[in-house]
């Protein structure tokens, strides 16, 4: 995979966490991920986005039809 | 328990869907015109990076041969009792939202630029300022701040608006962090996405120094309206 690709992904992946873990539906049901973990996993968010273009960390997204273009 | 992925029109045919998160089968089961997507789960989940792409993949399966309304990752349920009554109590909301987003993906756009704040003078933290001195320096710093944001939000406006124009709804938000000028998500009719691309490629070529990272077509997460638990 080249390095331009690699990137791309994890730009997919910084905006799905974005997404599916502080927007969506909210029913009135048990939201299981608690708001600290949240904060603690935006915090980190924020973090990578700070240098967005040297992350290399993340894990690689292989699924879903979302893109980088 | 009964773990929700998205809510849905009935599909006009049968749907069948990879095994979701936790490698759970994914059902429909329908409660009045809405359907929702749901697995058994035996308690909490964890958002790992497999667990988030799986929760995902149904959605965007479902979205792709229906108008699906994204749920919030990690959200159980009692049963399908517990679930068909809280969809009861909204069934009008939600209907209303399903109609929003007909026919239309979320695209979402992060622009990164390399024009950091002016840093804090190092002479507010000089023991030696009276009183008055220091407060001339704030105001400097204050003032070069506002000059900054200023900058910002013109710029991030030349960003956002052309693209704005191609959607039907936007939201933004500006310097999330020093290094991300402007943090968007439009909705966009599906057909227009080639274009929203085309306007995307023009603006990367118009601010050079600019970084554009655009991402899509996401289901609607940004722009369903029970976002808050307080809705319930």
């Amino acid at each position: 995979m080249s390095q331009a690709v690699h990137k791309e992904k994890e730009v997919t992946l910084l905006d799905l966490l974005d997404r599916i873990l502080t927007k969506g539906v909210i029913l009135c049901g048990d939201i299981t991920i608690s708001v600290a973990d949240v904060d603690l996993i935006y915090l980190g968010l924020k973090v990578l986005l700070a240098s967005v273009d040297t992350a290399e960390r993340m894990r690689k997204a292989d699924t879903g039809q979302s893109r980088a273009f | 328990m009964i773990y929700l992925y998205a809510l849905s029109d009935a599909p006009q045919e049968e749907i069948s869907l990879d095994p979701g998160v936790v490698d759970q089968a994914v059902c429909e089961r329908q409660y009045g015109p809405i359907s929702a997507w749901i697995s058994p789960l035996a308690g909490a989940i964890s958002p790992t990076t497999e667990n988030v792409w799986r929760h995902e993949a149904v959605v965007e399966a479902l979205m792709a041969v229906c108008t699906v309304l994204p749920v919030r990752f990690g959200s159980l349920f009692a049963d399908g009792e517990a679930l068909g009554a809280i969809l009861a109590a909204h069934e009008h909301d939600l209907y209303a939202d399903l109609e929003r987003v007909r026919g239309r993906i979320e695209l979402s756009l992060r622009v990164l630029w390399e024009q950091a704040a002016p840093p804090p003078s190092n002479q507010l933290v000089d023991a030696s300022l009276t009183g008055r001195e220091y407060m001339q320096l704030r105001l400097q710093e204050e003032r070069r701040m506002r000059e900054h944001r200023r900058q910002a939000e013109a710029l991030a406006a030349r960003i956002h608006q052309p693209l704005a124009q191609l959607a039907v709804e936007s939201r933004q938000q500006l310097l999330l962090t020093p290094r991300l000028l402007l943090t968007s998500a439009y909705l966009v009719e599906r057909e227009q996405m080639a274009t929203f691309e085309q306007q995307v490629e023009s603006l990367r070529a118009a601010w050079p120094q600019l970084r554009l990272l655009c991402t899509g077509p996401w289901p609607a997460y940004s722009f369903v309206t029970m976002t808050t638990v307080s809705d319930c």
